[in-house]
């Protein structure tokens, strides 16, 4: 059937450009050409495996790896935080169309278990390394009722900041899309390859970083960065500063409680703070900030290695206290 | 000639109540062993296509026809519950497709069938109008339910409560129709399909309330001890699902731990098939039915009821015809001075003859028709009638 349908779209386009009489030679063959691999690449398109994301690293990586054999579509509005977006049901009958669902797991994205999304579609590419997950210690309980108490795990989700944990992602995504495009196993394989180089580069520069900290405490705006401090035993602790809120005053009581027993010159910030949030940080605490964007959305320029280059970047040129 | 069946027709007609019971006698002794196999054929063909269409059905351990009946037709029985891990051991097998499926609850006569989106894939089930259901607590419907209710796409169901004495029990929910399904002349037609997620909101394990750890639920809160905070009866458990409370909602406990009636399994082919078969024979919790399998036994048992009916038939038939033939015998003797008087005012042997044949054939000509005529109507409406017994 699908190869009707590509047979009938390539002969329509051939049919459109042999209309086209009255042009020049030159002009009806590359207008042709041109309709014609409009057409093809429109078919292409549509026997594309159509895989929906739930955050932007999953649907970088399986862009990288599928390549064309795949159209990835992330459908979260730029800007806002995917962990915490709940899709409109135009956005989830869309996601019902899709082909393959990658899933983050460890609770990323809360809205699926509050939709109706086909299940034989659903694929947690985290599901691998559950025993990895980070699960805080500040876990929410509450108890009523006959059923009596039920807890809330609340575990950490931004696993991709740990690059070996986002190659796992990655190796998830490559095994699935074999599955579901037989034949197509090499290509998936380098497209996996390149992917988990450029991972692995970035793994080794931030080690690199790191081993040069030596311990050296370090603050994080909001607790999104677990994974990062496992992976490389950064001493990182967290408070719940937003970047584009004036933290309240209890937040910087938080802070300089903190600070009392873990004296961090640095604060890594999901974007970029406040000016007067960074100048009082730097005032009263001698605390700089340096943005480490999870990336959780598309960034707003480049993709994802690009951003995660600069996140790095960032955090090589900060001077040794 | 035609006075002659004038005559007969007025026979017939001056003697109405004898005529009337005479057709009626003739027409139930054609029609009952008729109909009774256009019915039997009927369902037999219902049933089977259904259960052909099932491949197979896994459930906890009890009665396979209630499992099935309910899988299939989703009848009021509902089996021993099974729990969601079943489902999701059979997709960890990687044989079959596992589709879940919660039965139990009802929107007046129509039920509830909690499922996934899988089911309308398998089914074959299209949107007659509005969309698929997309957001827990919404809900899509057969076309006869929705006529049976008398909603569409907009309008809003509540499912009714188990009994009227289950004050403590499970909460009426208020859920928004967002789709009807085209007419498919099956079980389908008669349903509420929500999420089986949305069935477990209605059975109470999952709840939407306020964050009792925030400080505008203080009313509800009964105690705090460290992380752990007690809610007291106060708290108000919401009967809506809407976007503003949504968030709120949650479930208790562990999802492979939640009831489900069955899970329709779907095996690509007959290996696999086999395979699954043979894992669940020594299972001591759960069962594994063939639908087709359960409803040729339940077919044997109603064929076997069927050859009774129609020997008694046949019999009553036999005795009723000696009666009829009886009748009209005694029906000639006593008409002697009528036969009579039509020879004096000049009526040959053979018109006389021909006025008292015409009446018979007239009579068994009519009830034979009658009787035509109700298998026709049985063969016609017979569907609706077996799918609202088997209910």
């Amino acid at each position: 059937m699908m190869a009707k349908t590509k047979t009938a779209a390539v002969a329509l386009a051939f049919a459109a450009a042999a209309c086209s009489g009255s042009a020049p030679d030159s002009e009806v063959d590359a207008g042709s050409d041109a309709q014609v691999a409009a057409e093809v690449d429109a078919v292409a398109e549509a026997d594309a495996l159509v895989v929906f994301t739930t955050n932007y690293p999953l649907a970088y990586f399986a862009e990288r790896i599928g390549g064309e054999r795949v159209r990835v579509e992330f459908p979260a509005p730029p800007g806002i935080d995917p962990a915490y977006w709940t899709p409109a049901a135009d956005v989830i009958s869309a996601y019902q169309g899709a082909d393959l669902i990658l899933l983050n797991g460890a609770g990323y994205e809360g809205w699926v278990s509050k939709t109706s999304l086909p299940e034989s579609k659903l694929v947690n590419t985290s599901s691998g390394f559950e025993e990895l997950y980070v699960v805080a210690e500040d876990a929410v309980v509450h108890t009523h009722g006959p059923e009596g108490e039920h807890e809330h795990e609340n575990v950490a989700f931004t696993t991709w900041l740990d690059p070996q944990l986002a190659i796992e992602h990655a190796r998830a995504i490559r095994d699935v899309l074999a599955e579901r495009l037989p034949g197509s196993e090499a290509e998936l394989q380098a497209g996996f390859e390149a992917l988990e180089a450029d991972l692995t580069e970035l793994d080794g520069r931030l080690e690199a970083w790191a081993a040069g900290l030596s311990g050296q405490p370090l603050l994080a705006s909001h607790p999104v960065y677990r994974y990062l401090a496992r992976r490389y035993e950064l001493n990182l602790k967290s408070v719940h500063f937003e970047p584009d809120e004036a933290p309240p005053a209890g937040a910087w009581r938080d802070l300089a409680a903190l600070m009392q027993g873990h004296s961090a010159d640095w604060m890594l910030w999901e974007g970029p703070p406040l000016d007067e949030t960074s100048a009082r940080l730097a005032g009263d605490f001698g605390v700089g900030s340096v943005v480490f964007a999870p990336t959780g959305n598309r960034p707003a320029s480049g993709d994802y290695l690009d951003a995660m280059r600069v996140n790095v970047e960032a955090l090589e040129a900060l001077p040794a206290s | 000639m035609r006075d002659t069946l004038y005559l007969a027709w007025r026979y017939l007609a001056f003697h109405r109540v004898k005529t009337a019971i005479l057709v009626g006698a003739i027409t139930l002794i054609v029609f009952l062993p008729v109909g009774l196999r256009v019915i039997v054929n009927q369902s037999s063909r219902q049933l089977t296509a259904r259960a052909e269409a099932t491949p197979l059905v896994i459930g906890a351990k009890g009665s396979p026809t209630e499992l099935t009946l309910n899988t299939l037709y989703f009848s009021s029985d509902v089996p021993a519950r099974t729990t969601y891990a079943a489902a999701s051991e059979v997709a960890d097998t990687d044989l079959a497709q596992a589709i879940p499926m919660y039965v139990r609850f009802r929107v007046r006569d129509q039920p509830i069938v909690g499922t996934t989106l899988e089911y309308f894939g398998f089914r074959g089930l299209k949107l007659a109008e509005g969309r698929q259901m997309a957001v827990l607590g919404e809900a899509v419907l057969g076309s006869r339910a929705a006529e049976q209710l008398g909603v569409g796409p907009g309008d809003h169901i509540v499912s009714s409560p188990e009994s009227v004495f289950d004050i403590a029990g499970v909460y009426p929910l208020r859920m928004p129709v967002v789709g009807v399904l085209e007419f498919t002349d099956s079980a389908d037609d008669d349903a509420v399909f929500v999420d089986v997620k949305t069935a477990w909101v209605i059975e109470g394990l999952g709840h939407g309330h306020q964050d009792l750890s925030q400080p505008e639920a203080a009313a509800g809160v009964l105690r705090r001890e460290g992380n752990v905070v007690v809610g007291n009866a106060s708290v108000m458990q919401f009967n809506e699902i809407t976007p503003d409370n949504i968030d709120s909602f949650h479930f208790h406990g562990d999802l492979s731990d939640f009831p489900l009636t069955a899970v329709v399994v779907v095996p690509p082919d007959q290996r696999s098939s086999a395979l699954l078969q043979g894992r669940y024979q020594t299972a001591e919790l759960s069962q594994v039915v063939s639908p087709t399998e359960v409803m040729d036994e339940l077919l044997g048992t109603i064929l076997t009821v069927e050859k009774f009916v129609i020997a008694g038939a046949v019999t009553v038939g036999l005795a009723t015809l000696a009666t009829a033939f009886l009748v009209f015998a005694l029906s000639l003797r006593l008409r002697r001075r009528e036969r009579e008087t039509l020879f004096k005012i000049g009526g040959s042997r053979a018109a006389v003859a021909t006025v008292m044949t015409s009446e018979i054939v007239a009579v068994l000509a009519v009830g034979v028709l009658l009787a035509l005529l109700l298998t026709f109507l049985t063969q016609r409406y017979g569907d609706v009638i077996i799918r609202s017994l088997i209910r």
